[in-house]
């Protein structure tokens, strides 16, 4: 809704007031200085790239070449916070699948390789003329200063060689084209980040149609397999609740029914039907408190991830120990997801996998949590034996995460799990 | 009265038992899953049963479809179904093929044993237990137009005590109205809703659920 507010309306756009000109000047100096910081990095990591993939001839940069991908996505990354910052939010793609062939196969990865070459090149050029044209003037509009202390014949540096400085005069000169360089400044450090930005705009972005679409797809099938899994969740609530509670408060009233009608009649049969009535109703509350607990454990809510972890390792049949390195909290719905992964998982390896030891990884990287199961059992795990893996994959996609899982036969069992943290 | 029970949870299980048994009725033996059930019908040829809805494997309608079978081994033989929540298709598959020796009730009303023994002994004399929350649901289900609203407040109340199984010297009972009062509201009903009169009481409920089912159909 518009707001007619006489004395408070827009004030009309100044483009060369100088205190608008300066300051779109600062910004344009920080975003240069950023993008110059993410050119570097992105050639050297370009030089990562090119060097392990000639290695790839000798077989070497196999090993090498997806670590090189990576680090070019973490930068990559980097690049689209960074123009999200100050123009259209540039969405985060897909983290890299784990395989080479996936990698290289998905457009994203092209694309990125692509903006790595401009961005490297011309990027990196463009940050370089944007941070020293203000140098230049500062340089120059100094000069009469400390000209003095230049070693006499030495004429190179400020007046680009053109001029050459035999007195104090001559430096009023240089100082004068110290101001072309400002004027310069005011001109161009504003509009070249734009320029340097473009490259990182068009790759780094979604790509056209194809991408998206796919997208959108696994997008819809996650959100069905989130529902899926809520109902899931739902109807085992229901189950608890249902078999267990419910039956153990019709219990108490059967019991108390009968104590009424016994109480005249037979005193010590009502004792004891009041005795059993008790003991039906405390089981209740304690089924009740397993399931509120099994909805979101309290210690979730009230500690850490962490501390909740280290509580199922506890309870774990099988010795667990667990490496949690969580600086930050996750969303709640994301750190339960995590907490009923590792629930299973262990779940699993104590009923399944007869191992003798798990370790249980959990790391924060790239706003994503990292979740690593691996036990010394026989292997062989797979979705379909009836093991509660299925539902691990269901409740992590469900959360847009990812699932992996290794398990020859001989063991061990590897599970890999990643949840975007939602914050 | 020779009484099988199935109930899959142990401490409901012994607690019918316990209560049946401090009324001397005979508990003939009491199984926790339909096979075990419909083995203990085979072996006791007991005469009233009591049966779980939700039992294993799949905790869905095993007991529904156990109490069917048995009867179709066992003909006459009469089944009282505990529900912990009213479904109320669940009612209408039991009572596909006729109401007579058959209910439908709630657990919780086990705890009110004078009315819970009231309806075991109701449906062993060969009538019928509708738990009022299902008559309560049907009738809630029925829409305006429908010729339910043809019935006056009285007749509605003794049309769903009838809808539960009651007889007419019950439902005179429970209303505080003569058995001449209760027959003359019975057959305005039944005048106004279109059904042919009678006074089997397990016809009558077959008839009066049908209806009010076919009713909630028709508005629906």
């Amino acid at each position: 809704m518009p707001v007619n507010d006489p004395t408070g309306g827009e004030k009309p756009v100044r483009p060369w007031d100088p205190i608008v000109r300066g300051r779109a000047t600062l910004d344009g100096l920080e975003y240069l200085a950023g993008g110059f910081g993410t050119a570097v990095l992105v050639l050297i990591a370009l030089l990562g790239v090119i060097v392990s993939a000639l290695a790839c001839l000798v077989g070497v940069g196999l090993l090498v070449l997806p670590t090189a991908l990576r680090v070019l996505r973490a930068i990559a990354d980097r690049e689209r916070a960074r123009l999200s910052r100050w123009g259209p939010e540039i969405i985060a793609p897909e983290p890299l699948p784990s395989g080479l062939r996936a990698a290289l196969k998905q457009p994203v990865t092209r694309r990125e390789l692509a903006w790595a070459l401009t961005h490297g090149s011309f990027g990196l050029v463009l940050g370089l003329i944007g941070i020293t044209l203000p140098l230049y003037a500062a340089r120059d509009i100094t000069y009469p200063l400390w000209w003095h202390l230049m070693p006499p014949g030495e004429t190179g540096g400020p007046g680009m060689g053109l001029l050459e400085v035999n007195g104090l005069p001559d430096t009023f000169v240089i100082a004068v084209m110290g101001l072309g360089w400002i004027v310069l400044t005011l001109l161009l450090v504003p509009v070249i980040p734009r320029l340097q930005a473009w490259p990182g705009r068009r790759l780094l972005a979604a790509g056209p149609g194809v991408d998206l679409a796919l997208r959108v797809a696994q997008l819809t099938a996650t959100r069905a397999a989130a529902v899926d899994a809520h109902a899931a969740e739902l109807r085992r609530i229901e189950r608890l609740l249902h078999d267990g509670t419910q039956n153990r408060i019709v219990a108490v009233t059967v019991m108390l029914g009968a104590a009424r009608r016994a109480v005249a009649r037979d005193p010590a049969t009502a004792e004891a039907m009041l005795e059993n009535a008790q003991g039906a109703a405390e089981q209740a509350l304690a089924e009740l408190r397993g399931v509120v607990r099994s909805i979101l454990p309290p210690v979730l809510e009230d500690r850490s991830l962490s501390d909740a972890l280290t509580g199922l390792a506890a309870a774990s049949p099988v010795p667990c120990g667990i490496d949690a390195d969580l600086p930050r909290r996750c969303a709640v719905s994301v750190e339960a997801t995590a907490y009923f992964v590792v629930a299973e998982a262990l779940n699993n390896v104590a009923r399944h996998s007869g191992a003798g030891r798990a370790t249980v990884t959990v790391r924060q990287r790239d706003s994503r949590l990292w979740l690593t199961i691996v036990d010394d059992g026989r292997g062989g795990a797979g979705e379909r034996s009836g093991s509660g893996l299925a539902g691990i994959r269901h409740r992590t996609e469900a959360h847009d995460g990812t699932f992996a899982l290794t398990s020859p036969p001989g063991g061990p069992t590897t599970l890999n799990v990643s949840l975007p943290c939602g914050l | 009265m020779r009484i099988v029970i199935a109930e899959d949870d142990p401490l409901l299980r012994e607690g019918l038992a316990l209560l049946l048994r401090a009324e001397a009725l005979d508990v003939v033996a009491t199984t926790a899953d339909p096979d075990g059930f419909l083995e203990a019908v085979d072996t006791h040829r007991p005469d009233t049963a009591i049966v779980d809805v939700r039992m294993p494997p799949t905790h869905t309608d095993e007991g529904i479809r156990a109490a069917v079978e048995a009867r179709r081994r066992q003909p006459g033989l009469a089944v009282l179904v505990l529900s912990a929540y009213v479904e109320q298709a669940f009612a209408t598959e039991l009572l596909a093929h006729g109401s007579a020796r058959l209910g439908y009730m709630l657990k919780e009303r086990v705890g009110r044993v004078q009315e819970f023994l009231t309806a075991l002994h109701r449906v062993a004399d060969g009538g019928t237990a509708i738990d009022p929350e299902v008559v309560a649901q049907l009738l809630t289900r029925t829409r305006p137009g429908n010729r339910l609203e043809r019935l006056s407040p009285r007749e509605r109340d003794v049309l769903s005590l009838m809808a539960e199984g009651l007889g007419n010297a019950a439902i005179a009972e429970r209303l505080f109205v003569t058995d001449g009062a209760v027959h003359k509201h019975i057959r305005s009903i039944f005048a106004k809703l279109d059904l042919a009169p009678t006074d089997r009481t397990d016809r009558r409920v077959a008839a009066v659920l049908h209806y009010l089912e076919s009713g909630a159909r028709h508005s629906a």
